[in-house]
C-alpha cells in the first residue's frame, strides 16, 4: 500500500500533462467539426472524393461524419494513440526506474516480495491508465455533449471508451513485460516505444491494404476501432478474448521474470 | 548462534568474475569487516545476501533462514547502507525517511530525528540538492531507522568527513553493545582495525582469511628500508621474520614480522645512512596474503 501510494504520487505530474494532452486533441479535433458541421451532408462527400489511402490513414473509413459522435470516432483514434503511448511508457518505466535510477538497492532491500513489489506497481499502472481514461471520457462528454444530445451516443462514446481502456491495458502490460524481461535497463523505453510505432504502423498498413487484413490480430489497433463499435453497437467478443489472453500471459510472464531476476545495480 | 552464514555462495555474471565458493559466517553480536580492494566482490557478496541478485550456486542464511526463499521475512530485521546512495530526487529528507520507516510498520519519528540530530543532517532539506556526505548521512539513517538486528554497511564512510566518521563510529559501537551485529564493508583496512572484532579478506572474488583483527595486528608486517654506506653482511638476511627482500645498491627493501627489538639490535650491526619503517598499505597486505595462499 505504502509503495502503491507513492507511486500515484509520483504519478501525479506526467498524468496531468497527459490528461493536458488529451484535453487539448479532443477540443482541437472537435472544434474543428464545429466549423464544418454547418455543411452538414456535404463533408461525408467531401471525404469520399479523397484517395482511399487518405482516408485509411485519417481512420474514417465507414465512419458517418456528419453526426458529432461519428466525427469524434475520427478524433478517437488519435486519442488512443496518445493513451496507448502512455500506457506502454508507464507501464515501462514503473519497472525500470528504479534501475535506472538506481533506488532499487532502496525499494528492493525493504521486507516485500518481489510480487509484492510488482502488484503494487501494476495497480498503481492501472490507476493510472483508468484515470487518463476517465478524464478522457468526461472531457469527450462535456465536449460532444454542446453538440448534442442524445443517449445514444452517450452509450456509444462509453463503448469507444472501454474499448480504449481494453487497449491501454495491452499497451501497459506489454511495457512492464518488455522492462522485466530486458537484460539493459536503458534500452527499455526505446523497445516499447519501437514496439508501439510497430504495431502503429501495421494497423495503418492494414488500413490500406486489404490483403494484410490478418495480420489485424498482431495490433491492439485494431482490436476496437470506432468505425466498427459505432456501427456493432458492442465491442468484438472475439477481439476481447484476445485482450484477455494478452494481458494475462504478459503479466504472468513478468511475474515469472521479475521473480528471479537479478537487478541491474 | 551465527546471523550470516555462507555456503560455498558463487555468483558469476556471464563471462565476468563474481564471487567464488565463499564460505565464512558473521557471530551474532559482533562487528565483522569485509575487505578487499575494490572489484574484489565485496558488492556482489552483499547483493546475493540480500537477494537483489541470486547466486549462481551455494547458498547463504541470514538468522538461520535462505536468503532467497525467506528473503521479504529476513529484511524485517535488516538496516542496509549500500555503497552508493541514490534515492527519489525530489522528495525531502524527512519525507523519505518516513516513507521507508512505513515498510517497516514501526513509528521511527524520534529515532530519526535523534539521529539526524547527531549526524548533523537537516531534515528539511530536498534530496536532490543535498552532497554527496549528506546523502550518506540520509543513508545512515535510513539504514538504522527502524531498530534492525543486523546492519549491512558497503563502504560506509565514503564521503564522510573525519569528524562525521567518528559520530557514525560512535553510533554503530552504541547500536552493537545492544547486541545489533553489524557487517561492515571497506577496502580502508584503518577503518576496520578501529572498528571490528574479525574481518574477512577477499580478493578477485575469493577468500583469502578470515582472521580476528588481534591476529592480524600481531601478524602484520612493516615495511622497512634501509640505506647503508657499505655492503650488507649476509648474515644480516637470515633473520627470522625477513622476506620480501629487494637489494639494490645502497638502499635495500625488506619486509619483517616478529619482535622489533631483535630488528633494531641487528640494524645498529650496520653502517646505516637512512631508515624507513613503515606500515604497508593495504594492497600489499593482501599481495601478501596472495602470495601465501598460493
Amino acid at each position: 500500500m505504502n509503495l502503491y501510494l507513492k507511486e500515484l504520487k509520483s504519478s501525479r505530474k506526467s498524468l496531468f500533462f497527459w490528461s493536458l494532452g488529451m484535453v487539448f486533441m479532443i477540443v482541437a479535433g472537435m472544434s474543428k467539426y464545429g466549423s464544418l458541421a454547418t455543411t452538414g451532408q456535404s463533408l461525408n462527400e467531401l471525404m469520399n472524393t479523397m484517395p482511399q489511402s487518405i482516408q485509411a490513414i485519417m481512420g474514417i473509413g465507414t465512419l458517418d461524419l456528419s453526426t458529432p459522435i461519428g466525427y469524434f470516432g475520427v478524433v478517437f483514434s488519435n486519442l488512443i494513440l496518445i493513451a496507448s503511448i502512455h500506457a506502454i511508457l508507464m507501464g515501462a518505466n514503473m519497472i525500470a526506474k528504479e534501475e535506472t535510477d538506481k533506488t532499487a538497492e532502496f525499494l528492493l532491500t525493504k521486507p516485500l516480495s518481489r510480487a509484492q513489489i510488482l502488484s503494487a506497481k501494476l495497480c498503481a499502472t492501472v490507476t493510472s491508465i483508468l484515470l487518463l481514461n476517465i478524464i478522457t471520457s468526461v472531457v469527450s462528454m462535456i465536449i460532444l455533449s454542446a453538440y448534442y444530445s442524445e443517449a445514444s451516443s452517450l452509450t456509444s462514446l462509453m463503448l469507444l471508451m472501454t474499448g480504449m481502456f481494453f487497449v491501454q491495458l495491452i499497451f501497459a502490460s506489454l511495457g512492464i513485460f518488455i522492462a522485466t524481461i530486458n537484460k539493459s535497463v536503458k534500452k527499455t523505453s526505446a523497445i516499447a516505444t519501437a514496439a508501439l510505432l510497430i504495431t502503429y504502423l501495421l494497423s495503418i498498413a492494414i488500413n490500406l491494404s486489404k490483403p494484410l487484413e490478418n495480420l489485424q490480430y498482431l495490433t491492439p489497433f485494431k482490436y476496437f476501432e470506432a468505425k466498427t463499435i459505432l456501427v456493432d453497437q458492442s465491442l468484438d467478443p472475439l477481439f476481447l478474448m484476445l485482450t484477455l489472453c494478452i494481458v494475462v500471459l504478459f503479466t504472468s510472464f513478468s511475474y515469472g521474470i521479475f521473480k528471479n531476476r537479478d537487478l541491474q545495480i | 548462534m551465527n546471523v550470516i552464514e555462507l555456503k560455498q555462495l558463487t555468483k558469476r555474471y556471464g563471462r565476468t568474475r563474481g564471487i567464488e565458493n565463499l564460505s565464512f559466517h558473521v557471530e551474532e553480536g559482533e562487528i565483522f569487516g569485509f575487505i578487499g580492494p575494490n572489484g574484489a566482490g565485496k558488492s556482489t557478496t552483499i547483493r546475493t545476501l540480500l537477494s537483489l541478485i541470486y547466486p549462481t550456486s551455494g547458498s547463504a542464511t541470514i538468522f538461520g533462514k535462505d536468503t532467497v526463499k525467506y528473503a521479504p521475512e529476513i529484511k524485517k530485521e535488516i538496516g542496509y547502507l549500500p555503497s552508493e546512495v541514490f534515492y527519489y530526487d525530489n522528495m525531502k529528507v524527512k519525507d523519505l525517511l518516513k516513507y521507508s520507516a512505513r515498510f517497516y510498520k514501526k513509528d521511527c519519528h524520534r529515532r530519526m530525528v535523534a539521529l539526524a540530530d547527531q549526524l548533523n543532517l537537516d531534515l528539511d532539506r530536498k534530496i536532490d540538492d543535498l552532497s554527496f556526505g549528506n546523502k550518506k548521512k540520509v543513508g545512515i539513517i535510513q539504514g538504522l531507522l527502524h531498530e534492525p538486528r543486523l546492519i549491512i554497511l558497503d563502504e560506509p564512510t565514503g564521503g564522510l568527513d573525519p569528524l562525521m566518521q567518528q559520530t557514525f563510529f560512535e553510533i554503530l559501537r552504541l547500536e552493537n553493545q545492544k547486541g545489533t551485529t553489524i557487517l561492515f564493508s571497506s577496502h580502508i583496512l584503518s577503518e576496520v582495525q578501529k572498528l571490528c572484532d574479525r574481518v574477512a579478506i577477499i580478493k578477485e572474488g575469493q577468500l583469502v582469511k578470515v582472521e580476528k583483527i588481534s591476529e592480524l595486528k600481531a601478524n602484520s608486517h612493516k615495511k622497512v628500508e634501509i640505506e647503508t654506506s657499505g655492503e650488507i653482511n649476509e648474515r644480516f638476511f637470515e633473520l627470522s621474520g625477513i622476506n620480501h627482500v629487494e637489494r639494490g645498491e645502497h638502499l635495500t627493501r625488506f619486509w619483517f614480522s616478529g619482535n622489533m627489538n631483535t630488528l633494531l639490535e641487528q640494524l645498529t650491526q650496520l653502517e646505516l645512512m637512512n631508515l624507513w619503517i613503515e606500515e604497508p598499505d593495504l594492497e600489499e597486505i593482501f599481495m601478501h596474503y596472495y602470495e601465501k595462499e598460493r
